[in-house]
């Protein structure tokens, strides 16, 4: 059972108030309190290859499970990637590479993909969870996710 | 939201306790349903009070999700821990369960210690020589009592001032509208009131209510069956989103053609419906409703700003010349018709070089609203009209014109018209007529300005900030705190005194040094604390039991869930609070006849105050229920749910209340004669004080709301989302604009104007035009009232908000908002 006041989630979203919330990814990445074989229980999934999105642009996946598609995008010279999950209703988002930014169809709600999913517009009461991806050699390895995929209680079903 | 790597949400166990709760945001009033359910005890994925599977992944749009913005943990006053979720309800009528950004982080809003409301009022504060401190309740409230009682006896009730919110929704609400009221109007029986939002006292929409038609008089199904939109001043999709978002969409769909075929007359065309916005600006309303209906079912007029007048006579002139206009309705229900229409007569050619619009346009528009349909039968034009119109460069004419061609066109009474304002809160209007002697709407004070510039001895700031939401916020706050310090300095000699002695320093101070005594009624400590010397606690939607009416007039009954934080009370029992101790202390003085008129304040809860006004009064009171009001109970609210009953109530049947879906059925009128009403409407000329700042300031400024943000900011500037977004106002400007200043996106720039300045962030988008600038309104830390001047309109006292000019300057580069927000195009 979670208690706002002393699990992670709630002591920083308490700490959401008080500095910037871009602090808070390497804040906990650091933290490093829970030792586990992965990461918070995320399997590691190698979801593509670097090679293919700097050629095609994009690339589309699912993680952490099959019901659940996710974009990875080149943005800035380097590698993002996104649930493709509206976090509004649930309808799938579509990318706008001169934008650089998702939009969804189904009541326009619109997420920066240079702003680690920041809301630019929109309806969502949360950003678009971004998935955590870290490169070895030519493969993208998927090993996390920030923030709650649509229709889920937990991102790690079962 | 970035802050979490797979957290599980709490999900509420089978036997959950279960509420409804209406959106304490918007207009639209979405229904929400709470659960609640006691920490340490847990659903699980397959068997919890939501009924939904959650081994499974759900689907979109009709799938039951909560996000994480959707729970919370609560501390009751019994001690005890709870989760709480509150999500949209798929079962009301209104957002079938659908959220908003605004309306779906409700449980976050709630108070919780380890979150970011943490700073919410807990209990009454005194001012205490450099701080306000904590008190008790009988201490503020006696304190408060005894110096409004020496400025009633000696220098009469119009001394005491109040501003206070008159709406529904979070921080209104009719139980809480009555209990202020009757604290105000009744027992102190003050004159000298004003409007959470605006100077003075008065309605935003005397005309449309002069010429016999309520502003409120359509249903949101209604527009479903609309053949027209014509929308001005307005930005639905990020203001009254989900009116917009089903509703309309899907009539722009074209999905509600079979409603369409069973409600229209026999051989009527039926098709999706096409829009028309009359705005400077292009908005995502705009955006998104090409994308629904099609570019060529869009009319934007992006007309030049303070026109609106001259579009809505020529509007009226065209369709009269083209012999569209409702003749026989007219000739039956309407008065004053021969004369308006020669008053307001304006040929196309000259609308076009005062609005900037092309005369096809115009033509284009006047055929979408009244142009014969296909099958011969007169479009069904819905009419819609909010702030940009509302505070716009003559409340009255602005709002007179757009009735007159909904009168001419017959846009009221039949099924898939209206001619309604959109609505920024929801409405919760119960009050007692205000004393004896409160001047008409052309001589109503504004009160704002008075007190900035000497009157008044006490001033209520309730629920509401005036540094904020008033004309020329800068000089007033100025001013407010010249006299606040005038006051705290007496207070401050007095320390240790007894309230007696207090009363006495600070009447005294207010009397003859020229004070202010400030009091505050809020939830959070705002910019205004700093010149508060007594500050009250309220409590607010989810803490207390509260009534209010949407946009469409229905009424729904929110439930309490949680309790107010620390001793925080419903502001009618804060209103209570103070009636009772001035009576205590006018009993104890044996004045009987002054005791007497604070009585009848002994509610032991909301809906003692919801009894005795909007259930209690009928048509005694100016109470939105009306005469059937009365016929409610909570009982029967609560029955009818998140769908509520729409006013005016007509019965009780079989246990359930009976609403009305639609008003002017049977055209009859809220005039004397029953008649509707034309009235001539000439084109306002630019106010004095406007025109001068535009000769010595650059750009015109026009303000507006986004979508995440909410009114004064005070829950949605602590939510970690809105807060990231919009750290601070933004302000977008035209490309060519910013380049010929050298602005970037993201640079922190100052307007600045002979009325004072205010900082924001520059947005470079094609939103706004070269030359006319754009700004968040509802900032605390960037109001833009700040260069706002003092016009208000002379026949209603309603301030013209969106106009003022201003030159910007920039500062330079704070990088870390300039890389924390995206500065991406919104439209
Ligand atoms: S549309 Fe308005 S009422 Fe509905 S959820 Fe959003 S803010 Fe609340
Ligand atoms: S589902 Fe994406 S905006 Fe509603």
């Amino acid at each position: 059972m979670k208690d706002e006041s002393t699990t992670r989630r709630g002591f920083l979203k308490g700490m959401a108030g008080m500095t910037a919330a871009v602090a808070a990814t390497p804040a906990l990445m650091a933290s490093g309190t829970q030792k586990k074989d992965n990461f918070y229980g995320y399997d590691e999934k190698v979801v593509g290859l670097v090679s293919r999105i700097k050629s095609a642009g994009s690339l589309d996946f699912n993680y952490p499970d099959n019901d659940s598609p996710c974009k990875a995008v080149m943005v800035n010279g380097q590698i993002k990637a996104y649930s493709l999950l509206c976090t509004h209703k649930g309808c799938p988002i579509v990318y706008n590479a001169s934008k650089r930014a998702f939009r969804c169809p189904c009541h326009f709600s619109e997420f920066d993909a240079e702003l680690d999913g920041q809301m630019i517009i929109g309806q969502a009461t949360e950003n678009i969870p971004e998935i955590l991806v870290r490169i070895d050699g030519d493969k993208i390895i998927a090993y996390g996710v920030n923030g709650l995929i649509y229709g889920r209680e937990s991102n790690l079903k079962g | 939201m970035g802050f979490s790597i797979n957290d599980k949400l709490p999900l509420p166990p089978v036997g959950a306790e279960k509420k409804n709760v209406t959106c304490e945001f918007c207009i639209v009033g979405c229904g929400y349903t709470s659960y609640k359910w006691p920490k340490g005890t847990s659903g699980t994925p397959k068997r919890n009070a939501l009924g939904v599977d959650f081994t499974r992944q759900q689907p979109a749009l009709s799938g039951v999700w909560a996000s994480e913005q959707m729970v919370n943990t609560v501390r009751d006053r019994d001690g005890k821990e709870y989760h709480v979720m509150v999500i949209p309800d798929a079962n009301c009528v209104v957002n079938q369960g659908q959220n908003s950004a605004r309306g779906g982080a409700m449980a976050a809003t709630l108070y919780n210690k380890s979150s970011f409301t943490r700073d919410r009022l807990l209990d009454p504060q005194v001012y205490a020589g450099n701080n306000l401190a904590r008190t008790t309740w009988e201490d503020a409230r006696d304190l408060t009592a005894r110096v409004l009682k020496k400025i009633i006896d000696n220098e009469g009730p119009d001394q005491v001032a109040f501003k206070a919110f008159d709406h529904g929704g979070g921080g209104g609400g009719y139980e809480n509208t009555w209990g202020t009221g009757k604290l105000f109007f009744s027992a102190i029986q003050t004159r000298s009131a004003a409007i959470h939002n605006r100077p003075a006292y008065n309605s935003e929409v005397h005309a449309t209510r002069e010429m016999g038609i309520g502003e409120l008089n359509t249903s949101y199904y209604d527009t479903e069956l609309s053949d027209t939109l014509f929308v001005i001043g307005a930005n639905p999709y990020e203001t009254q989103t989900n009116l917009y978002l089903l509703h309309w969409a899907k009539n722009l769909q074209g999905a509600t053609v079979a409603a369409k075929k069973k409600e229209f007359d026999k051989g009527e065309t039926a098709e999706a419906a096409r829009i028309i916005f009359v705005d400077p600006r292009r908005t995502a309303s705009i955006t998104n409703s090409i994308e629904l209906a099609g570019r060529d079912r869009v009319l934007h007029l992006r007309i030049k700003p303070g026109t609106d007048v001259t579009l809505m006579n020529a509007l009226f002139t065209y369709i009269l010349e083209q012999g569209w206009e409702a003749k026989d309705f007219i000739r039956k229900h309407t008065e004053n018709f021969e004369k308006t229409a020669k008053a307001n007569k304006t040929s196309l050619s000259d609308a076009a070089k005062i609005t900037g619009l092309k005369a096809e346009e115009i033509k284009k528009a006047a055929e979408w609203i009244a142009k014969p349909k296909k099958s011969g039968h007169r479009p069904r034009t819905a009419i819609f009209y909010e702030k940009g119109v509302i505070w716009g460069i003559k409340n009255y004419e602005n709002i007179a014109s757009i009735v007159n061609v909904a009168i001419l066109t017959q846009s009221v009474g039949r099924v898939g018209t209206g001619v309604c304002r959109l609505g920024g809160h929801q409405e919760g209007y119960v009050r007692p007529a205000p004393p004896k002697g409160m001047p008409g709407r052309q001589n109503l004070v504004v009160i704002d300005a008075e007190a900035a510039q000497g009157n008044y001895l006490a001033f209520f700031a309730w629920g509401c900030n005036p540094f904020v939401d008033s004309i020329m916020g800068e000089r007033l706050a100025t001013s407010f705190k010249r006299r606040s310090d005038i006051v705290k300095k007496a207070m401050s000699r007095n320390i240790g005194a007894d309230n007696e002695t207090m009363a006495e320093a600070i009447y005294r101070a207010c009397k003859y040094d020229g004070g202010l005594f400030f009091i505050d009624v809020d939830i959070y400590p705002t910019f205004k604390s700093e010149v508060a010397h007594v500050s009250f606690p309220a409590a607010t939607t989810m803490e207390m039991n509260l009534t209010s009416m949407n946009g469409e007039r229905r009424v729904r009954l929110s439930e309490k869930i949680v309790d107010a934080p620390g001793t925080a009370k419903p502001d009618c029992l804060i209103a209570a609070e103070i009636a009772n101790a001035l009576k205590v202390l006018y009993e104890k003085e044996g004045n009987k006849e002054m005791a007497k008129r604070f009585e009848g304040f002994d509610w032991k809860s909301e809906e003692d105050a919801f009894k005795d006004g909007f259930a209690g009064q009928g048509a005694k009171m100016d109470s939105q229920g009306g005469p059937t009001g009365t016929l409610a109970t909570y009982d029967l609210l609560r029955a009818n749910g998140n769908n509520g009953v729409q006013n005016p109530i007509v019965k009780v049947s079989n246990g359930k209340l009976v609403g009305t879906r639609r008003l002017y059925t049977d055209n009859k009128f809220g005039t004397k004669s029953g008649k509707a009403m034309f009235q001539p409407t000439p084109q306002p000329p630019i106010p004095k004080q406007v025109a001068n700042q535009m000769k010595k300031y650059e750009f015109w400024v026009t303000s507006g709301r986004l979508n995440e943000v909410w009114q004064s900011n005070y829950h949605t500037s602590r939510l970690p989302m809105p807060s990231t977004r919009w750290p601070i106002a933004p302000v977008p400007i035209n490309p060519a604009d910013a380049k010929a200043k050298g602005i970037k996106s993201g640079d922190p720039v100052m307007l600045y104007n002979d009325y004072g300045s205010v900082r924001a962030v520059a947005y470079v988008t094609e939103e706004t035009r070269k030359g006319e600038l754009f700004m968040a309104f509802g900032f605390p830390n960037s109001p833009v009232n700040n260069i706002v001047t003092d016009f208000v309109d002379p026949d209603t006292k309603i301030p013209f908000y969106k106009g003022t000019a201003a030159s910007l300057r920039r500062i330079g580069r704070v990088e870390d908002i300039a890389g924390s927000m995206s500065f991406k195009n919104r439209v």
